[in-house]
């Protein structure tokens, strides 16, 4: 037993020991040393005015964890600029908000003052169309953007034996598609063109790896937007999964009423 | 600036103060970082953040501004030279 890491009272919280009081000695040391130094200050005062910020967002979001913690509040963790219990709580909010610590957030020398978020949509800007990893609802509703190239139709005729010729023609897409309610049986169509649009209005569906990113900052309203936003991005991601089903049940009748809802803004009987 | 002051006569007859936030800091760095601060508390240290932030601009404009002031003669020789 060394005494530097930390202990836990009867009452099961922790009790930090002599390694964090070093640990604030040395802190505080460091600040000594440059103490006079005003800009240094308002570096200090900046930073501490930051912790605050994390601090209370990681009470009110993970009181629990923030109890029973026994992370460092002197120690600095994996990003650097922050201390081991910031650093948990950019792993809390990874571990159960939304996905934070992927994308280009893996530098140790970053500061996360303000924060980027990972597409989840697939982009149409830069990147090559790989069919074959496409789910085949989002091919479907990428069809209207892809109507000339073959190779969507060729993969649509050689796996459900669906041809171009035997659908209505692609017109252009109608005012009534982009409302933003639709009754219950057009509204999967509407989402999917909105998704393959990148027209959501949810962040995490529309940004793409093209565009300069949105900056996010650190308070309860972006965090809790952002975590109900992640949930009903993934929503759209279900709904694929539904129209997959519905594709391989009958193919020739789902292209035929996307079809439809594209060029109408409703879905007709085209039997 | 009267013609007869020299830049650094007006230097000196300017208010001195520390900078807020070497206060601040030195306060802020005494007690237990797990302690949080209060709604007012950190706002005021975000007013003293700008005002401690200003002063170091405002300085830092003079410097230069004091830098490129030309050399000028002086008629006497000053103690030490």
């Amino acid at each position: 037993m060394t005494g530097l890491g930390s202990a836990r009272a009867e009452n099961g919280k922790p009790v930090f020991g002599f390694g964090e009081r070093l640990n604030r000695s040395l802190e505080y040391l460091r600040f000594k040393a440059k103490s006079y130094n005003a800009i240094y200050a308002c570096e200090t005062v900046s930073r501490v005015v930051s912790e605050q910020h994390k601090y209370r967002l990681y009470i009110e979001m993970f009181p629990k964890d923030w109890e029973q913690s026994t992370k460092s509040l002197y120690r600095a963790g994996y990003f650097k600029a922050y201390n081991e219990r910031t650093n948990e709580f950019f792993q809390l909010i990874n571990d159960n908000r939304f996905p934070l610590l992927e994308y280009w957030h893996d530098d140790p020398e970053l500061e996360l003052e303000r924060f980027a978020i990972p597409p989840m949509n697939f982009d149409l800007c830069c990147e090559e169309v790989d069919f074959a990893n496409l789910r085949d609802s989002y091919l479907a509703g990428l069809m209207f953007y892809f109507n000339e190239d073959e190779e969507i139709w060729n993969y649509f005729s050689e796996k459900y034996g669906v041809d171009k010729e035997s659908l209505p023609t692609i017109k252009t897409a109608h005012a009534n598609i982009w409302k933003e309610k639709h009754r219950s049986k057009e509204k999967p169509f509407s989402d999917l063109i909105r998704l393959v649009d990148h027209s959501t209005g949810n962040p995490w569906l529309d940004v793409t790896n093209c565009q300069y990113p949105e900056f996010f900052e650190w308070n309860k309203e972006t965090v809790e937007g952002l975590t109900e936003a992640y949930k009903a991005a993934n929503l759209y991601f279900k709904n694929l999964e539904h129209l997959d089903r519905r594709i391989e049940e009958d193919a020739q009748t789902f292209f035929s009423e996307l079809i439809s809802f594209w060029n109408t803004g409703k879905i007709s009987s085209w039997r | 600036m009267q013609p007869d002051e020299s830049p650094f006569e007006v230097l000196r007859a300017e208010n001195e103060q520390i900078n807020p936030a070497i206060i601040l800091a030195e306060r802020l760095m005494r007690r237990e970082a797990a302690e949080l601060l209060s709604v007012e508390e950190v706002n005021e240290a975000e007013n003293i953040l700008t005002i401690g932030t200003q002063e170091i601009e405002v300085i830092e404009s003079h410097r230069k501004a004091f830098q490129k002031t030309p050399a000028s003669a002086i008629d006497y020789i000053p103690t030490g030279f």
